[in-house]
């Protein structure tokens, strides 16, 4: 079946002063109609750039995509689009919700204004139309007594309600494809499992697929279908669901399952030192200051991303085979 | 909210008591006094004190004060010491210049420092943000005085222009009076310009860094609508503030600008009654701008409430 989302070869850097650093490079993924494809990673690992670059809401400057091409519904490069046709898609066909529902409405606007907005800007519904639409994707997003919630600012309800508006907003024009960054960081636990039922609810009824990104290993277990393990702009494994968790191949990957909170009663495990930072990028495997496993290559050249099993593509020298061709 | 602006406007009555103890100490401290500008200093003192029992000036201290404040309560501000004209009706119909120079003041600050203001905040860090910063420090820091002399040697020596002297209101003759009116408000608007634009272009760049700003974005909105139907919405708090502040001051009369372009406005009223110890006068007209001026905030502080909802009062 053909992919909805496409993205080849991106690349995005930064410009300071004046250099050109670079954060994300080499993403290729794909995510298939009502798929839910994951990306988790520490913070800093640039998952939500990639997710930002695909609805072309980069701050640039300083941020650029200098490389790449993203095709929605096959035929597309969001990239090429002119700023007016991007418009036209987003909040339209690609929607997304973000981590802080707290301050990610605007404060001075009823609900029913802020979901209203959408529609005009997409459908050329009537007044009566829209807010009956209003009143429907709120019923459908779990929250009772719509009306008097549209009535309400942003301020008067709770986190969890305030993420559901955010659904609802944009789940309104029935998008194909929903970004969702980071959607159940910012609530409780009880709130969260919620949040992600609904999601994975919506997917089912409105044929959405669904970008979750992450940095819960829980969620991804939970909810998707496909991950891509991100680590300092690249993507280092990628794969099923099951074989990450069950098959991990990268040492990172390995790391990140490994201090996940268990059932064990030993202490927790955590990867020793932190992502490096723009400037100080290790020239070659960027993950070769942290890893367990780090060989003398790793620190000189950079590993392709080879396929090491079926569907399972990972980068790392200690699965390329040529490795000795190198040295 | 009702119940909000009614304490409000009892707390009025602590505030100008104690405005109108301290304005009526004040002029009885300064040296100098009423009859001795009326009389002169050769004047005998028979004379002096009959003139001291007319106006009321040998009673106790607070025999004065509670007479004068009786007046006030019962709507009868006393007449002037110099004129004998009744003082209410003198500062009415002088506000009503006063309020007209700072409304047309405000406008033209407005229409100048808000556009300006989003457009350094849009266009940061370019020549066009660096051009709007150095106008406003400009409007800042360029004393009033200096501007308006400026403005009229200008318009006089290069382009024979005089605005009209004898001052005519505008219900006589609008034409004449918007001309008399423009340049002092043009001065005033430009030196209120300064400082709203400074806030206009901050506030812009701290909401436009907000999340939901992101979210309007990602609904598909143009950028004109996230900056004119959110952004400026929400940047309009504290641009009310120092709008506020500056529309209170400036209705207390502005003396220099008044005397400059020989208007007869409150600030110039009150100069003139301390300069001749014209107490009822001067204590009246005080009372009066800070009865406004506290009406004002009282204004702005139900504006906040009417643009944030988060904002409510008990």
């Amino acid at each position: 079946m053909a992919p909805i989302l496409q993205i080849k070869d991106l690349q995005i850097d930064v410009k300071m002063d004046e250099e050109v650093l670079n954060v994300v490079k080499n993403i290729n993924l794909e995510i298939g109609k009502r798929e839910i494809y994951g990306i988790v990673g520490e913070s800093g690992s640039g998952k939500s750039l990639t997710s930002l670059a695909i609805m072309g809401l980069l701050a640039s400057p300083p941020l650029q995509v200098s490389k790449g091409e993203i095709f929605f519904e096959e035929d597309k490069d969001l990239l090429k689009l002119s700023s007016r046709e991007l418009r036209k898609i987003r909040g339209n066909k690609i929607s997304m919700i973000f981590q802080e529902p707290m301050s990610a409405l605007d404060p001075l606007f009823t609900i029913e204004d802020q979901l209203m907005e959408s529609l005009k800007f997409h459908t050329k519904l009537s007044k009566k139309e829209m807010k009956r639409a209003c009143v429907k994707i709120i019923e459908k997003v779990g929250i009772p007594r719509p009306e008097q919630i549209m009535k309400e600012y942003p301020h008067q309800l709770s986190g969890g309600m305030r993420q559901r508006i955010m659904i609802a907003i944009a789940m309104l024009c029935n998008p194909k494809l929903l970004i969702a960054d980071e959607p159940t960081t910012a609530l409780d636990v009880t709130i969260q499992a919620q949040i992600l039922d609904l999601m994975k609810e919506l997917r089912d009824d409105f044929e959405t697929s669904i970008l979750m990104i992450t940095h819960d290993l829980g969620v991804i277990a939970e909810t998707c279908q496909r991950v891509a393990v991100m680590y300092a702009g690249e993507i280092v494994e990628e794969t099923d669901v099951v074989s990450l968790f069950h098959r991990p191949k990268h040492p990172y990957t390995k790391g990140l399952l490994k201090s996940m909170v268990g059932d064990r009663s030993d202490a927790l495990y955590s990867i020793p030192g932190k992502v490096p930072s723009v400037e100080q990028m290790p020239k070659g495997c960027r993950f070769v200051t942290r890893c367990p496993e780090a060989m003398d290559i790793c620190e000189k050249v950079s590993p392709d991303d080879l396929e090491v099993a079926d569907n399972h593509r990972c980068k790392c020298w200690l699965y390329q085979k040529e490795m000795a061709n190198h040295v | 909210m009702f119940a909000y602006i009614l304490r409000r406007l009892l707390m009025l009555i602590p505030v100008l008591f104690g405005i109108s103890v301290f304005i009526f100490l004040i002029m009885k401290m300064i040296p100098g006094d009423v009859v001795s500008t009326i009389l002169g200093t050769e004047a005998t003192d028979e004379a002096r004190s009959q003139l001291e029992k007319q106006f009321g000036l040998n009673l106790p201290i607070y025999q004065q004060y509670l007479q004068w404040m009786g007046g006030v309560l019962t709507g009868d501000f006393g007449v002037s010491l110099r004129t004998g004209k009744p003082i209410l009706g003198d500062i009415i119909s002088r506000f009503g210049l006063t309020l007209e120079l700072t409304l047309l003041s405000a406008f033209i600050s407005w229409i100048i420092a808000i556009p300006l203001g989003i457009v350094a905040a849009l266009k940061r860090n370019t020549s066009t943000d660096f051009g709007v910063r150095i106008i406003s420090l400009l409007g800042v820091s360029v004393p009033n005085f200096a501007l308006a002399t400026l403005l009229l040697l200008v318009l006089s020596l290069a382009f024979s222009y005089y605005p009209p002297a004898g001052y005519v209101s505008l219900f006589e003759e609008p034409m004449k009076n918007l001309q008399m009116m423009v340049l002092p408000a043009f001065v005033l608007g430009t030196a209120m310009a300064g400082a709203v634009m400074r806030m206009t272009r901050s506030s812009i760049l701290e909401v436009l860094r907000q999340d939901f700003i992101r979210t309007i974005r990602a609904k598909g909105a143009s950028e004109r609508i996230v900056i004119f139907n959110h952004a400026l919405k929400n940047a309009m708090i504290p641009i009310l503030t120092i709008i506020g502040m500056q529309i209170g001051t400036l209705l207390g009369g502005t003396v220099i600008i008044e005397q400059i372009f020989s208007l007869p406005g409150l600030g110039q009223m009150v100069l003139t009654a301390i300069n001749q110890r014209d107490y009822p006068v001067v204590q009246g007209a005080v009372l009066f701008i800070a009865t406004v001026f506290v009406l004002i905030n009282l204004f702005v502080d139900v504006l906040y409430s009417y643009l944030d909802p988060r904002i409510t009062y008990k």
